[in-house]
C-alpha cells in the first residue's frame, strides 16, 4: 500500500483528504505544518506528499526545499487555495500544481499519475 | 440776398473760395427746394445729376421724416446754425461720412428767407477714430477669448468686417516650428463677386455693431467655402525663403505687394492661390517670434489699399499676436491639466485595483479552504451508499452551491493576479475568428444572428493573443447575455487614427448613463450571477496594451463597446 503524506493546517481538510484518500487505498498520514512533515518525512518516507503552501511555523516552500535536499525523489503536489504561484510552481521542484476544490477528482487522478 | 450776390460777377470769385474748401454747398428756399448747388456737393453725395429743383429730402437722404430733428427746418424756424452728421451707404457696402451746416440767409429786414447748407466729407477722420474705437474693443475681446479657433475666427472676421479693417478677404497661416512649415489655417470673405456684393449688403443692413457682427460671423462660419478649402491646402517649409509667406515669417515685416502678376519674384503658384493683384502680408510677432501671418486682399472691390489702412492694420496683428500667444498658452495649459487628470484617474484606478486585488486574494483563499471543506464532505456524503433520498438531495444542493461560489472565486483570483501580457505579432481577424467559432454552440442556442464584418486589409499588431481573445470572450458574452430573446450580434474590425479598432455590438436591453459610468468598475456588476471583474479585467488588459475602450449605449436598442489598440 501506498503511503501519502498530507501537509495541511487546516485540521477539518485533513480530515477530509485522510477520509477520501483512505478510500482510494492509500495510507494516509497527515502532518499540521512544515517542520512535522520533514520529520514525518524522515521516519516514515511516504510515496508521495500533498502539500499546502501557506501554514504556519514552516511554509511549505521551505518545508519541500528541505524534503528535497534530503530525499530527491518524492513526488510533491502542491495543493493550495492560491492561484497565482501557478506559475512557479515548476522552480520550487514540486511535480504538480492543484488548485484547492471540493471536488477531489483533479487531485486523485493527478495522485495515481504519479504513483499508480 | 446770397441768391443774388452768388448771381453777380462775385459769383465766380465765391465759388473759388468755397472750392479750395472742398466744401458742398447749396441753397434752399423755404419749401426745402434746392435752389443752387456747387459740383462738390453733387460728388460729396455721389449723386450725377443736377441737383437744382429737387428737394433736399432726396438729394440728402437724411432722416427727413422726423420733421421734429430736421436740422433744415429747425435752422429755418429757429434762426440758428445747426450742426449734423449724416452716414451715407453708396455702392458695394462703402460708407461715407459727411457733416453738414444748415445756416439761416435773412433778408434786409433780418427775415429768413433761404438756408445755406454747406456740406463736409469727414469719412477719413470719422473712420479713423471708428477704427480706433474698433481696435482698442477688439483688443479686449480677444484679450478675453482663449479658444483658439474662436480667437483666430475672431481675427479674421475684424480683418474682413466692413466696420472693421474692411479687407475682402482674409487668411490666416500659422507657424508650425515642429513641422518647420507655415500652413493655412482658415479664411474668411467670399468666393465670388456676387457672394460679396449679397454679405456687403447683409451686413451694411443687419448690424450695426461690431458684436452682432462678430457674433453673426461666427455662427455663419462654414469650413466648406472654396476660400477656406483652398486656404488649409496652402503649406510651405520655412526653408524656403522665396515664398513669401514664408520670407514674411523670416523678415517680421510688412509685405505689401500692389502688382503680383507682374512680379517675377513672387511665386506663380502663390499667386494662383490668392489670385489678387493687391494684397498684404502682415506677421503676427508675439515675443519677437513670428507666430503666423494674416493675408489680405480687396478682390472684389479693387479698392486700393491705403497707407492708414496698414498702419491700423500694425496695431491689430500685434494684439492679435498677444491674444494668439495667450490662447495658446492657455491651450497648453489645459492639455497639461487634462493629462494631470486622466494621470490621477489612472493611478487611483490602478491604487484601487491593487488594493481591491490583495484583498481579493486574502479573502478568496481565506473562503476557499473552508469551502474546499465543506463541498468535499458533502460529495462525501453522496459516496455513501443507500443514504435516502432527502439526504441525497440536500447534499447534492450543498456540491452545487459549493460550486457556484468556487466558481466565483476563480474569476476573483484571475483578477487579481497580476499577469505581464505575453506579446507576439497577431492578427486580430484571427483571433476574432477564433472566439466566434468557439462560441458558436453558444450562438446558436441563445438564437444569436452573427453578422461578421471583418476588415481583411488590417495588418498584424504586437498584442498577447490570449488576453485579447479574452477580452473578445468577454464582451461577446456579455453582449449575448444581454439579448435574452436573441438578436444580432455585429463584430467589426477597421482601421481609425493608428489603431485598430473592433465593434462588438448587440441589439440588446442597452444601458443606463448610470450602469455604463460604472461598468469597468470592479466588482460592480447588473447580473444575478455576475461577479463584476469580467469587464474591469477587460478594460486592464486593454490598457496594458495601451489601448482604449469606448462604450455607446441606448436603452431598448443596445450597446457597442468600442476596442482601440495601437498599431
Amino acid at each position: 500500500m501506498k503511503t501519502i503524506l498530507v501537509v495541511e493546517d487546516d485540521k477539518n481538510q485533513l480530515l477530509l483528504y485522510e477520509q477520501e484518500l483512505s478510500i482510494e487505498g492509500y495510507n494516509v498520514i497527515m502532518a499540521k505544518d512544515g517542520q512535522e512533515a520533514v520529520r514525518k518525512v524522515k521516519e516514515q518516507m511516504p510515496d508521495l506528499i500533498v502539500m499546502d503552501i501557506n501554514m504556519p511555523k514552516m511554509n511549505g516552500i521551505e518545508s519541500i526545499n528541505s524534503i528535497l535536499s534530503d530525499h530527491r525523489k518524492i513526488p510533491i503536489i502542491i495543493n493550495t487555495a492560491y492561484s497565482s504561484y501557478k506559475d512557479n510552481f515548476m522552480s520550487w521542484s514540486a511535480n504538480a500544481y492543484i488548485i484547492k476544490s471540493s471536488d477531489l477528482r483533479e487531485l486523485k487522478s493527478k495522485i495515481k499519475e504519479l504513483i499508480g | 440776398m446770397l441768391s443774388s450776390i452768388l448771381k453777380d460777377k462775385s459769383y465766380n470769385i465765391l465759388n473759388n473760395i468755397v472750392d479750395a474748401f472742398d466744401a458742398g454747398l447749396s441753397i434752399l428756399d423755404k419749401d426745402l427746394n434746392i435752389i443752387w448747388s456747387n459740383k462738390i456737393l453733387s460728388g460729396i453725395l455721389n449723386l450725377e445729376y443736377d441737383l437744382t429743383g429737387k428737394t433736399c429730402c432726396e438729394v440728402y437722404k437724411c432722416e427727413c421724416q422726423d420733421t421734429k430733428n430736421c436740422s433744415v427746418l429747425k435752422a429755418l424756424s429757429g434762426g440758428k446754425k445747426q450742426f449734423t452728421e449724416t452716414r451715407l451707404i453708396i455702392d458695394r457696402g462703402e460708407r461715407k461720412y459727411i457733416r453738414h451746416i444748415s445756416a439761416p440767409v435773412r433778408d434786409e429786414k433780418g427775415n429768413i428767407t433761404q438756408l445755406l447748407k454747406l456740406s463736409l466729407d469727414i469719412t477719413e477722420r470719422e473712420e479713423k477714430v471708428r477704427q480706433l474705437s474698433l481696435l482698442g474693443k477688439l483688443a479686449e475681446l480677444m484679450q478675453g477669448t482663449l479658444q483658439i479657433d474662436h480667437l483666430l475666427h475672431l481675427i479674421l472676421t475684424c480683418v474682413t468686417a466692413g466696420t472693421g479693417l474692411g479687407f475682402n478677404r482674409a487668411r490666416l497661416f500659422l507657424v508650425d516650428r515642429e513641422r518647420n512649415i507655415i500652413y493655412g489655417k482658415m479664411a474668411v470673405g467670399p468666393s465670388s463677386t456676387e457672394e460679396a456684393h449679397k454679405i456687403w449688403d447683409e451686413i451694411v443692413n443687419k448690424y450695426e455693431k461690431l458684436e452682432d457682427l462678430i457674433k453673426a460671423a461666427e455662427d455663419n462660419y462654414r469650413e466648406d467655402t472654396p476660400l477656406h478649402m483652398i486656404t488649409r491646402l496652402m503649406a510651405y517649409s520655412l526653408r524656403d525663403e522665396n515664398e513669401v509667406v514664408v520670407s514674411c515669417v523670416k523678415n517680421k515685416k510688412i509685405i505689401w505687394e500692389r502688382n503680383a502678376f507682374h512680379n517675377p519674384n513672387i511665386d506663380k503658384k502663390f499667386i494662383d492661390m490668392i489670385g489678387a493683384n493687391e494684397f498684404v502680408c502682415i506677421p503676427l510677432i508675439a515675443k519677437d517670434e513670428t507666430i503666423g501671418v494674416i493675408c489680405m486682399d480687396n478682390l472684389y472691390s479693387k479698392k486700393p489699399i491705403t497707407e492708414e489702412r496698414i498702419q491700423s492694420l500694425t496695431i491689430f496683428a500685434s494684439r492679435a499676436a498677444l491674444a494668439i500667444e495667450n490662447a495658446a498658452a492657455y491651450k497648453k495649459l489645459e492639455e497639461k491639466i487634462q493629462q494631470l487628470k486622466e494621470t490621477q484617474e489612472r493611478l487611483i484606478r490602478s491604487e484601487r485595483l491593487s488594493v481591491i486585488g490583495n484583498m481579493a486574494t486574502y479573502v478568496a483563499h481565506e473562503i476557499r479552504n473552508p469551502l474546499a471543506t465543506v463541498g468535499g464532505f458533502a460529495r462525501a456524503i453522496l459516496r455513501v451508499p443507500n443514504i435516502d433520498k432527502q439526504t441525497r438531495q440536500n447534499a447534492e444542493i450543498i456540491v452545487e452551491e459549493v460550486s457556484r461560489l468556487e466558481r466565483i472565486l476563480a474569476n476573483i483570483m484571475d483578477f487579481s493576479k497580476p499577469v505581464e501580457p505575453v506579446k507576439m505579432a497577431s492578427q486580430i481577424n484571427e483571433i476574432l475568428e477564433n472566439t466566434c467559432s468557439l462560441m458558436d454552440p453558444y450562438f446558436r442556442n441563445s438564437r444569436i444572428r452573427l453578422n461578421k464584418k471583418l476588415d481583411t486589409s488590417l495588418p498584424k499588431i504586437v498584442v498577447d493573443p490570449t488576453q485579447i481573445k479574452q477580452v473578445c470572450l468577454n464582451l461577446i458574452k456579455n453582449a449575448v447575455e444581454s439579448m435574452p430573446d436573441g438578436g444580432t450580434l455585429t463584430i467589426e474590425t477597421m482601421m481609425e487614427n493608428g489603431h485598430i479598432k473592433i465593434n462588438i455590438a448587440d441589439t440588446g436591453e442597452g444601458m443606463t448613463t448610470e450602469i455604463m459610468q460604472n461598468i469597468f468598475v470592479p466588482f460592480f456588476t447588473t447580473k444575478v450571477d455576475g461577479t463584476g471583474v469580467g469587464l474591469a479585467v477587460s478594460h486592464k488588459i486593454v490598457e496594458d496594451h495601451q489601448g482604449y475602450i469606448k462604450v455607446r449605449s441606448l436603452l431598448q436598442e443596445g450597446t457597442t463597446f468600442s476596442i482601440f489598440l495601437p498599431i
